[in-house]
């Protein structure tokens, strides 16, 4: 490893070294959380620092720049998605000491396992080998489900960790296969390699029986991590189970990681290709968004409900992904910009149910939020922005994120168009479940006297970010379209 | 600075806005304090609205007040607001129903003030919005704001299924706002695709702006399939909020389930968003397709101006009767908008007006007897006349006017339409005019049920408790008994003001040529 490697490489190393001084920290003084979670926000201002420093060539002189020959990369797209996964990793971190001392399980632990995960992100984020795509995944899958199950005591974060690390490792393992096939076949596991061996063999000849093996395996192994329908039956007793902070980063965090692991893998390597996997893609959005609706539909739980609802948002996102494939340069766009939009508004929602339950015992059950306006007026009010936002109703990042998809999609034309017609007929729909949680805030009278709890300082901050972000994306977009644009320049194909 | 730099018409929008922020931070239990701000903040939004009508000079062509600042530039989105001869009569009819209705609210809204207040507030920001925005996505941006705040009034504030009817109304509004938000995407994008086909450098540039897409589409810039597909949308969000026949089931409970001030919006303000955006939007943007569409409609409002006045004639609850008649009179909107000629339009505007002071005046009224019975049911009513006259004198007098009583606004608007509607659609008018008569039928029924006949077991049983109309009551109600007359007397100042937008609504569906509408003639 080179100088120039080092530097290139500086924003992963000084995220890994900052999940290992925040154990160190703990190490010196157990269990106190001040300095660990100083250290946590100090080393991730800083790695947001580096990471902008080399995205914008500040120390290598060239916009994008590559280490390990080629193996990893650093274009606009990469600043793009490490700057998302620290915001997700800051606020994650921000929500869940409060909720976590409650329930005495260590708080620096918990900043140094998520860290890790993050660095595993951006690792994905990073890639131009489908190696180095796999080490990443892994990196980042592995210390999700040590979260899923961090509370050790409670039987069901114990079972839907262990339900998430065994579809999580089969997932993996399908998704390896799959990566062999490619290797076997294009011999070369460089993700521009792989392009332009793909760019001959697929130029108008039909898709070899051991491609289309490759094609499939590989595409399973993606749909189980976003948990795309029929992929998903880990997600719900996952996110139910987990502790709710964890349970906020599991259903963005993985995700948008997993979204960067299928820009990279499909659109870059697999891109040549697109004709072929993008009828699945297509097929993939269709019953996501519209089975993981119907679903959530149903739901007393509200944990449960953003589950399903997180599959949802998965779907409308795959359809952003098949515009991008059907030639709209949009849909990409569309798709960073939803998955920014998303990663906000949700953990805002996550944050307010963190909050809620710091009182031991509280569930996540629609009950819980029974006139939470007249016990907590400004969590109820924050909670509504959040869930307006995931409806998609103006002027929100949700609705931004939502406008640019299916502006893609109509784009497209075609089937697309089809699309897009389907996905804010599912828009409505997820009006129905999402509002019933206003109409118990609002409208209903609590069940039981609870008096309002004092939240901590770091929780207000970090909804506090979350909201403005909320209303920012919604309202002014302008430069969120510069970055998203710029990224989504930056592929590939 | 100028007089006329003012951004005057963004005041009379975002005046609400500052008002609810206000609302927002003063102490909850303040209630006083907190009715007379937002009072206040609605009487300045409408005293605005009433300079804006004065300084508007009719019958110039285009928009007036125009402000247009790039909002999202890479979409060529931008914030532009304007008025015409339309919004300015809709603009005034909603700062002036706002008022109104959170004066008429000080009494009957005793629980959580402040959140009520700031709902009202923000539900006039989101409606004058839709009435000024001439940009689609700022359109599209005000028309969804409307739904959030009447979603809580209806269901914090509302009857006991409350939540039922005010799920059912939301989810209503948003499929038929959302094929809209789909189809004026593909508008947009249409308009993006023939610029860059003709090699402009910013094709973008105005894909969202009202004014150049009428152009474009009076230019035949969007080919027939897809106006018929794109008008199918917007003909849904429009016809669900109308609401049309079959889309109007979620408007009885809305309604009958909505505190009375909501009642009064509803009617007064929120059924005008449909009829606007069909003659602002629908009809200059695809004028093939609303000819082709205008048979079915045709149809459709005749149906829903017979249904709602057979069904409100069989209505026990005084609530439900008025919600009922509004089905019927809106489709008197819709008959006019859809005959395209001259008198019919300008009849089918002057009746959005009087329908949203006359029954806005009949929820008032509603809401007033249900503040002191805690019933609304028509045949426990008998003999209000004689315990109540002053109530049952102002009751009477809304109740003609609805029935359109000549001299009164509300026949001027719908002879205007029968009389366009002969011109062109003999047929439909026959049909429409027969049930003018059974609308006389069911209202003045009921007329004579509540106001005539011996005292009622049920209104003695209440003794005291069923005190006549109050000062405030009366105040509420005089202006809007004002406008009623003097309409219903001088027509020429709402027609003059809108003749404007008629000519250039007509010219744009009809570009010039005469159209063979006589599909059954």
């Amino acid at each position: 490893m080179g100088y120039e490697d080092a530097v290139t490489l500086a924003p992963f190393i000084a995220a890994v070294l900052v999940a290992a001084a925040i154990l160190f920290v703990d190490f010196i003084a157990p269990g106190r959380k001040v300095p660990a979670l100083a250290v946590t926000f100090a080393g991730l201002a800083l790695v947001a620092i580096l990471v902008v420093l080399t995205g914008q060539g500040a120390v290598t002189g060239r916009d994008e720049v590559t280490a390990f020959q080629g193996a990893y990369v650093v274009d606009p797209l990469t600043t793009f998605l490490d700057l998302l996964f620290i915001s997700i990793a800051a606020l994650t971190i921000a929500f869940a000491p409060d909720y976590l001392e409650e329930r005495e399980l260590p708080v620096a632990e918990f900043a140094a396992v998520l860290v890790f995960a993050i660095s595993g992100a951006m690792l994905i984020s990073a890639s131009a080998d489908l190696l180095v795509l796999f080490l990443g995944l892994e990196l980042m899958v592995l210390p999700g489900y040590v979260l899923a199950g961090y509370h050790k005591s409670d039987g069901y974060s114990t079972e839907g960790a262990i339900k998430y690390f065994l579809l999580g490792s089969f997932s993996s393992a399908i998704f390896l296969f799959g990566l062999a096939f490619v290797w076997g076949l294009t011999g070369t596991t460089s993700i521009a390699g792989v392009a332009a061996v793909l760019g001959q063999v697929a130029d108008g000849r039909p898709l070899t029986p051991g491609l289309g093996l490759g094609l499939a395996f590989l595409t399973t192994g993606v749909a189980f991590k976003i948990a795309a329908v029929p992929f998903h039956y880990w997600t719900p007793d996952a996110y139910q189970g987990s502790p709710t902070p964890v349970t906020g980063y599991l259903s963005v965090g993985p995700k948008v990681g997993a979204f960067a692991l299928i820009i990279r893998l499909f659109a870059e390597a697999l891109g040549p290709l697109a004709a072929d996997w993008n009828v699945v893609v297509m097929v993939l959005a269709a019953t996501t968004m519209t089975l993981g609706n119907l679903v959530a539909l149903t739901q007393d739980n509200v944990k449960r409900m953003l589950a399903y609802s997180s599959i949802a948002h998965t779907g409308y996102m795959l359809v952003g992904f098949a515009a991008w494939a059907a030639g709209q340069q949009s849909g990409m766009e569309g798709l960073l910009y939803y998955g920014a939009a998303y990663a906000f508004m949700n953990l805002g929602a996550f944050a307010v149910i963190a909050a809620l339950q710091k009182r031991l015992g509280v569930t996540s059950n629609l009950s819980t939020f029974a006139g939470l306006i007249r016990r907590e007026p400004t969590l109820a009010i924050l909670m509504t922005l959040f869930l307006l936002s995931l409806t998609g109703i103006p002027p929100t990042a949700g609705f931004f994120g939502k406008f640019y998809v299916i502006l893609a999609a109509v784009q497209a034309g075609g089937w697309l168009a089809v699309l897009a017609v389907l996905a804010v007929l599912n828009a409505a729909a997820a009006a129905f479940y999402y509002l019933r949680v206003v109409v118990y805030m609002f409208m209903r009278d609590p069940t039981t006297e609870i008096p309002s709890l004092a939240h901590g300082r770091l929780v207000w901050a970090g909804l506090a970010v979350a909201t403005v972000l909320t209303i920012v994306l919604g309202l002014f977009p302008g430069a969120m379209l510069e970055i998203v644009g710029g990224a989504a320049k930056a592929i590939i194909s | 600075m100028n007089v006329n730099d003012i951004p005057i018409v963004s005041l009379v929008v975002f005046l609400p806005l500052l008002g609810a922020l206000v609302v927002a931070f003063l102490p909850g239990k303040r209630t006083d304090l907190i009715r007379w701000t937002a009072l206040g903040f609605a009487l300045a939004a409408w005293v605005v609205s009433l300079i804006l009508l004065v300084g508007f000079t009719p019958g110039r062509p285009g928009f007036e007040y125009d402000q247009a600042i790039d909002w999202i530039p890479l979409f060529g989105i931008q914030y532009k607001v304007g008025v015409d001869g339309l919004s300015m009569a809709m603009v005034v009819l909603t700062t002036t129903l706002t008022w109104i209705s959170i004066l008429a609210s000080f009494r009957p809204i005793q629980n959580r003030v402040k959140e009520y207040m700031v709902s009202f507030l923000v539900l006039e920001v989101g409606m004058t919005g839709v009435f000024v925005a001439l940009d689609l996505f700022l359109f599209y941006v005000f028309w969804e704001l409307v739904l959030v705040p009447m979603y809580l009034i209806i269901g914090v504030w509302g009857g006991v299924n409350r939540i039922y009817a005010t799920i059912k109304f939301v989810l209503y509004t948003l499929v038929g706002s959302l094929l809209m938000l789909v189809a004026i995407l593909a508008t947009a994008f249409t308009y993006f695709a023939s610029q860059s086909n003709a090699g402009v450098t910013d094709p973008w540039q105005g894909a969202f702006d009202l004014e150049v897409l009428t152009r474009f589409a009076g230019g035949g810039g969007f080919d027939p399939t897809f106006q018929f597909l794109a008008f199918g949308a917007f003909f849904l969000a429009f016809a669900i909020k109308v609401p049309m026949f079959p889309f109007h089931t979620w408007l009885p409970d809305a309604h009958v389930e909505a505190p009375t001030a909501g009642s009064v919006i509803l009617a007064g303000v929120l059924l005008k968003l449909g009829g606007y955006g069909f003659i602002r939007f629908a009809l200059p943007l695809f004028p093939d397709a609303a000819q082709t569409w205008a048979p079915a409609i045709i149809v459709l409002s005749l149906i829903a101006i017979i249904y709602g006045a057979i069904v409100a004639l069989v209505q026990p609850d005084l609530k439900k009767l008025v919600a009922y008649s509004s089905v019927s009179h809106m489709g008197f909107v819709t008959l006019g908008i859809f005959v395209f000629q001259p008198q019919a339009l300008q009849g089918a505007i002057l009746q959005m007006v009087n329908h949203g002071l006359i029954t806005g005046a009949l929820f008032l009224l509603v809401g007033v007897i249900y503040e002191r019975t805690h019933d609304r049911t028509i045949a426990k009513m008998s003999g209000l006349g004689a315990r109540v006259p002053v109530y049952a004198a102002f009751f009477g007098f809304f109740v003609f006017a609805s029935v359109g009583l000549p001299g009164l606004s509300g026949f001027v608007g719908e002879f205007l339409t029968l009389i366009g509607t002969f011109a062109v659609q003999p047929w439909a008018a026959v049909v429409a005019t027969f049930v003018m008569i059974l609308a006389a039928g069911y209202l003045l029924w009921m007329f004579q049920r509540v106001a005539f006949g011996e005292v009622s077991d049920f209104l003695k049983g209440l003794g005291g408790h069923l005190t006549d109309m109050r000062p405030v009551e009366v105040f509420t109600l005089v202006p809007l008994g004002a406008l009623v007359v003097v309409f219903g007397l001088f027509p020429g100042l709402i027609l003059d003001l809108v003749d404007g937008s008629v000519t250039q609504t007509l010219n744009a569906v009809l570009q010039g040529a005469p159209v063979a509408l006589g599909l059954w003639r």
